[in-house]
């Protein structure tokens, strides 16, 4: 019954980053938290999925973001903090020696050492470099964040209409129930009290 | 004032633009405004339609209620469409994983020069490509495929919102019956706040496509016989 109702409902296209088996085992997790009964509830999830996959997606593109920004940042840090009282900002040595200096500091303990150092003369930290990665991709970061906050709010929403889809079926339900129980063809049972006033 | 003169010059002028003339020039112009085509309709093709008619089947059940098979089309509908802004967004993300950018190269002035200049003297000549600019390991690839479509997605992101807004909205009048008199008159219980939400939704006569096969329903209300 559920796969041929899954087999109905278009399937999300992935990354050839991310994994199907992922995907489903997802899907699994909601299905057993929602406990979806019927099309419209199992197209809610899938929806609900589809929405928590793209988030996990965007969240993790934030990341390579602020971390592929962190050589650059170091760089212009670097540039400003080795910089000689009177040198010139943008004199080719200093930006060398910057440029050496943020590629060594990724992968030598010595280069990365000696950074540190130099950001401690200026009673500053590695956060600083973070600050600088955020900075300078902050363009990007602020499309990214409103791109999330739309699909949490259609996650939220989703949620609240198969509450009350399953709230409105719930009500119908009982009223059927009930018209089918004070109809005409059904046995009704007297109460012994409904039968009228008795001799003591 | 305008002079007579300038006034027949103007009007000279302006019978030189009067837009394409020739049948080719007509098609291409009727395409200015088109960039990605998902305010189409979806029903526009055959396999587009019949996917749409089985999970409205599927939606409504057994019912042959033509409201019930409307509220199923229109919730199917949706569905679809929101499915195909998803395909859309995949396709943007993997071609900029794939070529580095959305857009070919453009030629500038100066590409132009440097492209003469090398073809005079006889060197080869120095393309550069926008894939060589793109991370070669996953995920590190991906994440920059999605930060440089990052302002497309955005806009198919409105896409998106507006497909599920149509199929929430549908769902409810189907839940709460809002398309049928009856089945409200039944259902009195029915949460307040949904149900003045399904009022105001249900006077909206948009987008609602038609089953194939399925008896048009112009009264919505239930009151002709």
């Amino acid at each position: 019954m559920r796969r041929n109702e899954l087999a109905l409902l278009p399937k999300l296209p992935l990354l050839i980053t991310e994994s199907a088996e992922e995907f489903d085992a997802l899907r699994d997790a909601f299905e057993q938290e929602i406990k979806p009964r019927g099309i419209i509830e199992q197209m809610y999830v899938h929806d609900i999925c589809s929405i928590v996959w793209e988030v996990v997606r965007l969240r993790r593109c934030k990341v390579v973001i602020i971390n592929s920004a962190f050589r650059s940042a170091l760089e212009e840090l670097l540039q400003r903090l080795l910089r000689d009282p009177g040198q010139f900002l943008y004199d080719e040595q200093l930006k060398e020696q910057a440029q050496d200096l943020a590629h060594a500091w990724f992968t030598d303990a010595e280069a990365k050492k000696q950074v540190s150092e130099t950001l401690s003369r200026f009673n500053l930290d590695e956060s600083a470099i973070e600050g600088e990665a955020i900075r300078r991709s902050s363009a990007d970061l602020e499309l990214l964040d409103r791109m999330l906050t739309s699909l949490e709010s259609r996650r939220n929403k989703a949620l609240v209409c198969v509450a009350e889809y399953r709230a409105n079926l719930a009500h119908r339900l009982r009223e059927s129930a009930d018209r089918i129980i004070d109809g005409k063809g059904v046995l009704r049972l007297e109460h012994p009290s409904s039968k009228g006033p008795t001799a003591a | 004032m305008a002079s007579e003169r300038q006034i027949a010059a103007n009007r000279r002028n302006a019978r030189k633009s009067t837009g394409p003339r020739s049948g080719a020039g007509s098609k291409r112009a009727s395409r200015n405004a088109y960039r990605h085509g998902l305010t189409l309709s979806i029903t526009s093709t055959a396999a587009f339609a019949k996917q749409r008619d089985k999970l409205a089947r599927k939606i409504a059940g057994n019912t042959d209620d033509a409201i019930t098979l409307e509220c199923a089309l229109q919730i199917a509908q949706a569905e679809l469409e929101l499915a195909r802004v998803r395909r859309a967004k995949f396709a943007l993300i993997e071609r900029a994983s794939a070529f580095g950018e959305l857009d070919p190269p453009q030629l500038t002035a100066a590409g132009f020069i440097r492209l003469l200049n090398a073809v005079l003297r006889d060197r080869d000549i120095e393309s550069i490509d926008a894939s060589a600019t793109m991370p070669s390991q996953e995920p590190d690839r991906s994440a920059e495929a999605v930060r440089r479509v990052l302002p497309e997605l955005r806009q198919l992101d409105r896409y998106e919102r507006r497909a599920a807004a149509q199929r929430d909205r549908a769902v409810l009048n189907l839940s709460v019956g809002a398309c049928s008199a009856s089945l409200m008159a039944n259902s009195p219980h029915i949460h307040q706040a949904t149900l003045a939400r399904a009022q105001v939704v249900s006077g909206s006569e948009q987008h609602r496509p038609r089953l194939r096969g399925a008896p048009a329903s112009s009264d919505p209300q239930g009151t002709k016989k």
